[in-house]
């Protein structure tokens, strides 16, 4: 797989970049939680970036940022309308040069860059922007991006000049921009290719090249990039290595100079050694992982039991052992910079034993309950192995139910659990009315709880129908909204927390999206 | 995996040469039964069934036999006794003791969600005791009394014939795969697949001593003077045919044990947070080069409890064949 790689890499540490490319070195984890290139020695062009990653692609999964393949895929070639910075929710330029709102919140005028081509060699037009959007929202995909709800609030779309695109809404849109950061623009002539995995044309950095099931993912340099003297590096190599021991092996090895899916032990171990390896720590694009109940379940229908479960689980224990110490407690989804983070609402479920003990006495008698995980990731069978002993601390069994991945999200997508179940979830990132009318588990209309409350509707498209979703207004909804989820309770939330990458120290400039996103166009090769 | 596999078939190999050793239980004394009836016994085998036994008990008692008898009792004895040999319960979570190094206190070190990882390798060894002295008996019975039924009735031998081969055309993980995708993760599907696995060896090592041994003098003499047919498979069939299943049983207990981690390691076995020798080493693994201990010891359990039968499997074949 990596013929070349020895060689290149003996050539390369004969050159003896040393004490410049350690200065990089140290400064690159701390700098990467901007979303622009980090500060460094004169950036170097030429060479290809090669990356080892857990997943193989899904082509027709490409909207739901579902795994690795496909966040790289993205990343590399196609971009988006509009793009937050990792740590706010206030949108920058990307292929939108700017925009203004109406009044009403009903339309958003859109001015948009003349200078974008496709890889294809076509302009880009507001009548992509449209297809982009109407292709986002469309049942015929296998599998739908989760913010179709407000894809489909988009009622049309006015293409008449060619670098202006009008979008109509159904109601006014608290998360328009979410969508646009979210959306990225594919080519409408070349769709059909997307879905057999044949070719994938966007506006982005680097060209699609080839892909191989199982093995690789390979793009090169798009010399019509609308960014002058980008993408640095000619070329992005990717290995698909589904043992992540293994890809742990490759970065030590020198093999691969970026790696996704490595566990957060050998991340730990590996960062350690900070003269050949960098941390990055995902800041901003966050996910939380929990514990999801199905209120329909025996016995989960008492609210009384998911307090117990919720005052029962030590949250700190599982993010210093399992996470390493990378992240934080929560009772509620948001982030810590989120506009909906409020810290006294999130003590409200703080660690006690005792008060557990006191409700389970109040319900009697309990049936041990199913407790489903997905042994794709390690960290899940720990996470619940120790909610499991805690739960017997305070005299709920649950027995474990460990399922394969595509069991697992078959489960969350077709709210199928028997009992309780943990992974993680996300979208909290973003403005708070996208998770509760968007994300699977707490989607008020559907979600894998089979929770349905009149209030909580109400409480998430008021929120979601804020013209502007970070005014005072739209906070005073997502306060509402953080009650709801405290008082049902049907999710338990245990912390928030960043992914993490490791790369080798001759990388630098690698950045992300709030969703993950491989961003390699500022980066380069020592 | 291939290896393993393939090796209990050797004792089937060997079986013709079991009747010529035991000829002398098919003296004309034996072939006199008819008057006195099956029930009766005639001294000549009484003498002949003694003598196999302490000769069996012997090879146990010297060399590679009693080596591995060592080590079977040994582990057996260590899994018996686990409640007794270390102060913690094989899923209690230590406050604070999150991957400890292997030292004093934790022989092997902690793992991931603080247990003591030696204490989960002892309690470990009674699956493997339940899967090695329960499912492979169950295997060696059900596969025996198919191996009877293939050889004594003409329309069932292909019957059973067929259904051996689809069991043998699955290598025994693949199987575990398949059942497990049925069944759930757990003792059960561990326990089918030994089970499941173990009827065609027994059953052809059967079917074939039966095809060689009637056809054998002293069995035509028996049937000459009118000897029942039942009586004849009782008293010359089953008796000689016994130690090369013997054979075959300790070389399939070190499978079981071998396909019991196997499964376990692969995430299809024992379900967490129960301990169980291949779960503990699948564990352990992503920590090989931090706690090698944690892998090493529950490995060397395997590796005795493998070795063992191995040894006492050798000692009983290399007996037969002097």
């Amino acid at each position: 797989m990596e013929n070349n790689g020895i060689s290149r890499r003996s050539l390369l540490a004969g050159l003896g970049a040393g004490g410049a490319l350690l200065l990089a070195a140290c400064s690159s984890a701390v700098d990467e939680a901007g979303s622009g290139a980090s500060a460094g020695p004169t950036p170097k062009a030429g060479g290809t970036l090669k990356v080892a990653i857990p997943d193989d692609l899904i082509p027709k999964n490409l909207f739901t940022n579902s795994n690795t393949a496909i966040t790289a895929l993205i990343g590399l070639v196609y971009e988006s309308l509009t793009r937050y910075p990792n740590d706010s929710i206030e949108p920058k330029p990307r292929l939108a040069k700017s925009w203004t709102a109406s009044a009403d919140g009903l339309s958003l005028t859109l001015q948009l860059r003349d200078d974008v081509v496709f890889h294809s060699g076509r302009a880009f037009t507001s009548k992509d922007v449209e297809f982009s959007i109407k292709a986002y929202a469309d049942a015929s995909w296998h599998a739908q991006g989760q913010l179709q709800s407000t894809a489909k609030a988009v009622t049309s779309v006015d293409t008449t000049d060619p670098h202006q695109a009008v979008l109509h809404f159904a109601h006014p849109l608290g998360n328009i921009f979410d969508l646009l950061d979210t959306v990225f623009i594919i080519d409408s002539e070349t769709v059909e290719d997307i879905k057999t995995g044949k070719g994938f044309v966007g506006t982005g950095p680097f060209t699609f090249k080839s892909w191989t099931p199982n093995s690789s993912l390979v793009f090169e340099k798009n010399p019509k990039y609308w960014q002058p003297g980008r993408p640095y590096l000619d070329g992005v190599r990717i290995g698909i290595v589904p043992d992540t021991n293994a890809i742990a092996a490759q970065l030590k090895s020198g093999q691969v100079d970026f790696a996704e899916g490595v566990s957060p032990r050998d991340i730990e171990e590996l960062s350690k050694d900070a003269k050949k390896f960098n941390k990055t720590t995902l800041a901003g694009a966050e996910q939380q992982i929990y514990v999801g109940t199905n209120v329909t379940a025996p016995a989960l229908g008492d609210v009384r039991l998911r307090q117990a479960i919720a005052y029962a689980i030590d949250r700190d224990r599982i993010i210093s052992e399992v996470f390493r110490g990378n992240g934080y407690a929560t009772n509620l989804p948001w982030p810590k910079y989120s506009v909906a983070y409020d810290a006294e609402k999130n003590k409200r479920y703080a660690y006690n034993q005792a008060k557990a003990k006191e409700l389970v006495a109040q319900i009697g008698t309990l049936p041990t309950i199913p407790y489903t995980y997905n042994t794709a990731l390690p960290v899940y069978a720990a996470t619940a192995q120790i909610v499991q002993a805690n739960l017997a601390a305070v005299g709920i069994k649950v027995e474990l139910e460990p399922v394969d991945a595509a069991t697992f999200v078959k489960q969350l997508i077709g709210a199928e659990f028997k009992g309780i179940w943990t992974t993680f979830h996300s979208w909290a990132q973003y403005t708070p009315s996208t998770l509760v009318v968007s994300a699977y588990p707490f989607n008020a209309l559907h979600n894998a709880s089979h929770f349905t409350s009149d209030d909580y509707t109400s409480a998430s498209q008021a929120a979601w129908k804020q013209p502007d979703g970070r005014s005072d207004a739209a906070i005073a909804e997502y306060a509402k909204v953080s009650d709801e989820l405290l008082e049902a309770l049907f999710l338990v939330e245990i912390g928030v927390i960043p992914f993490q990458w490791v790369s080798s120290t001759r990388l630098s400039g690698l950045s992300y999206t709030k969703r993950w996103e491989l961003d390699v166009t500022n980066a380069y090769l020592a | 995996m291939t290896d393993t596999v393939q090796t209990p078939t050797r004792p089937a190999a060997d079986a013709p040469t079991a009747p010529e050793q035991q000829l002398p239980t098919a003296t004309p004394a034996a072939a006199t039964p008819a008057a006195a009836g099956p029930a009766s016994v005639t001294p000549a085998e009484d003498v002949a069934a003694v003598a196999t036994a302490p000769r069996r008990r012997r090879v146990l008692l010297h060399g590679r036999g009693l080596f591995g008898l060592l080590l079977v009792g040994g582990i057996l004895l260590l899994g018996l006794f686990a409640p007794l040999l270390t102060p913690y319960g094989p899923t209690e979570q230590i406050p604070g003791a999150n991957l400890l190094p292997a030292s004093g206190r934790h022989l092997f070190g902690t793992d991931e969600v603080n247990r003591d990882v030696l204490t989960r390798a002892l309690y470990g060894i009674r699956v493997d005791v339940l899967v090695v002295f329960v499912a492979v008996p169950l295997g060696a019975l059900l596969g025996t009394a198919a191996g009877t039924l293939a050889a004594l009735i003409r329309p069932a031998d292909v019957a059973v014939q067929r259904i051996f081969d689809v069991i043998l055309a699955f290598p025994p993980i693949i199987l575990a795969i398949g059942v497990t995708a049925i069944l759930g993760a757990g003792i059960t599907p561990i326990f089918v697949v030994v089970v499941a696995v173990e009827i065609p060896y027994f059953g052809r090592l059967l079917r074939s001593s039966i095809l060689t041994l009637r056809e054998l003098p002293f069995v035509e003499a028996a049937e000459a003077i009118g000897a029942s047919r039942w009586w004849i498979l009782r008293r010359h069939i089953l008796p000689n045919s016994a130690e090369p299943l013997f054979v075959q049983l300790a070389l399939s207990m070190s499978i079981a044990v071998f396909l019991e981690s196997a499964m376990s390691f692969l995430g299809i076995g024992v379900r967490p947070p129960e301990p169980s020798l291949g779960t503990i080493i699948a564990d352990a693994v992503s920590d090989l080069d931090t706690a090698p201990m944690q892998a090493v010891g529950p490995l060397l359990l395997v590796t005795g409890f493998v070795l063992g039968f191995q040894l006492i499997a050798q000692a009983v074949g290399a007996r037969r064949r002097i």
